[in-house]
């Protein structure tokens, strides 16, 4: 299935360990407007990639800071 | 306060192009482990995030290139092709389609060898072998029913059938005979070894 590219977000963030991502996976998990995630723990910005129809960067940033985590919004 | 936009994006061809071939040889000359999705986004002058657009994460590239490479080779073998060919037609023509692959594809080939001997390999032949597996498996029975073939497991099979091929093909990578001499595979060659394989697989 051909995604949209329109619809991903990549940011770069200090998520680094399992426990880390149990964190986040609650949070992503259960919020119904994030149709996929996932995060590359082996990259060194530890790239977090977000595909969804409605939320726009700042409303994910503002949902990684508030768990303590720094996350910004990678640039083409 | 930052406002954001969602700019548009489209999908460029070219751009993809470039990064599967970048990435095909990082992983030849790193490796699966020494291979990164950040050097990859260097070496291929694009942004980590559009990386990262094309591809969910290292995992993901790793295994869609392995699959594209493997639709690639899979088409290259079933090129000029039928299971309706006499086995001595059929298997001359996989070892045509062989040697062409690995003489003019030399990065996807070696790829191919490395990515197919990884953990990925499971998955990566899933995908990508199932047309040929259902050629190749109707051209090994028509040629035991035709008695052409003897009836040997298939990994026996491929192992005569084109071991001795692989075998060539590496001292041609390697540009040299057992003395040291330069060494090309060449038509008497081929025909010579092909000769001897095919003795061995007939009853």
């Amino acid at each position: 299935m051909e995604t949209d590219f329109n619809n991903i977000l990549i940011f770069g963030t200090n998520i680094k360990t399992e426990n880390d991502r149990q964190i986040i996976s609650k949070l992503l998990n259960s919020n119904p407007e994030i149709e996929q995630w996932n995060i590359d723990l082996e990259d060194i910005d530890s790239v977090l990639r977000i595909e969804s129809k409605s939320l726009n960067a700042s409303q994910i940033i503002k949902m990684i800071t508030e768990q303590d985590f720094k996350c910004s919004e990678l640039t083409e | 306060m930052l406002r954001y936009t969602k700019t548009m994006r489209t999908r460029d061809s070219n751009k993809e192009e470039i990064v599967k071939q970048k990435a095909i040889e990082l992983l030849v000359e790193k490796g699966i482990e020494g291979f990164s999705m950040n050097r990859l986004a260097k070496e291929s002058k694009i942004s980590v995030a559009t990386l990262y657009i094309y591809y969910s994460d290292k995992d993901d590239l790793v295994r869609k290139i392995g699959i594209e490479i493997g639709k690639n080779f899979f088409d290259e073998m079933a090129k000029d092709f039928s299971p309706a060919m006499s086995f001595r037609e059929g298997l001359y023509k996989q070892w045509e389609n062989r040697i062409y692959f690995t003489q003019n594809k030399q990065l996807e080939a070696a790829c191919w060898e490395l990515l197919t001997h990884s953990s990925y390999g499971e998955s990566i032949l899933e995908e990508s072998l199932q047309e040929f597996k259902i050629i190749m498996g109707s051209f090994f029975k028509n040629a035991i029913d035709k008695k052409e073939l003897v009836s040997v497991s298939k990994e026996v099979f491929w192992s005569i059938a084109y071991g001795p091929l692989y075998s060539l093909l590496r001292f041609e990578r390697d540009g040299k005979n057992f003395r040291g001499g330069p060494f090309k595979l060449n038509q008497k060659t081929t025909d010579e070894a092909f000769e001897l394989v095919l003795k061995a697989l007939t009853p």
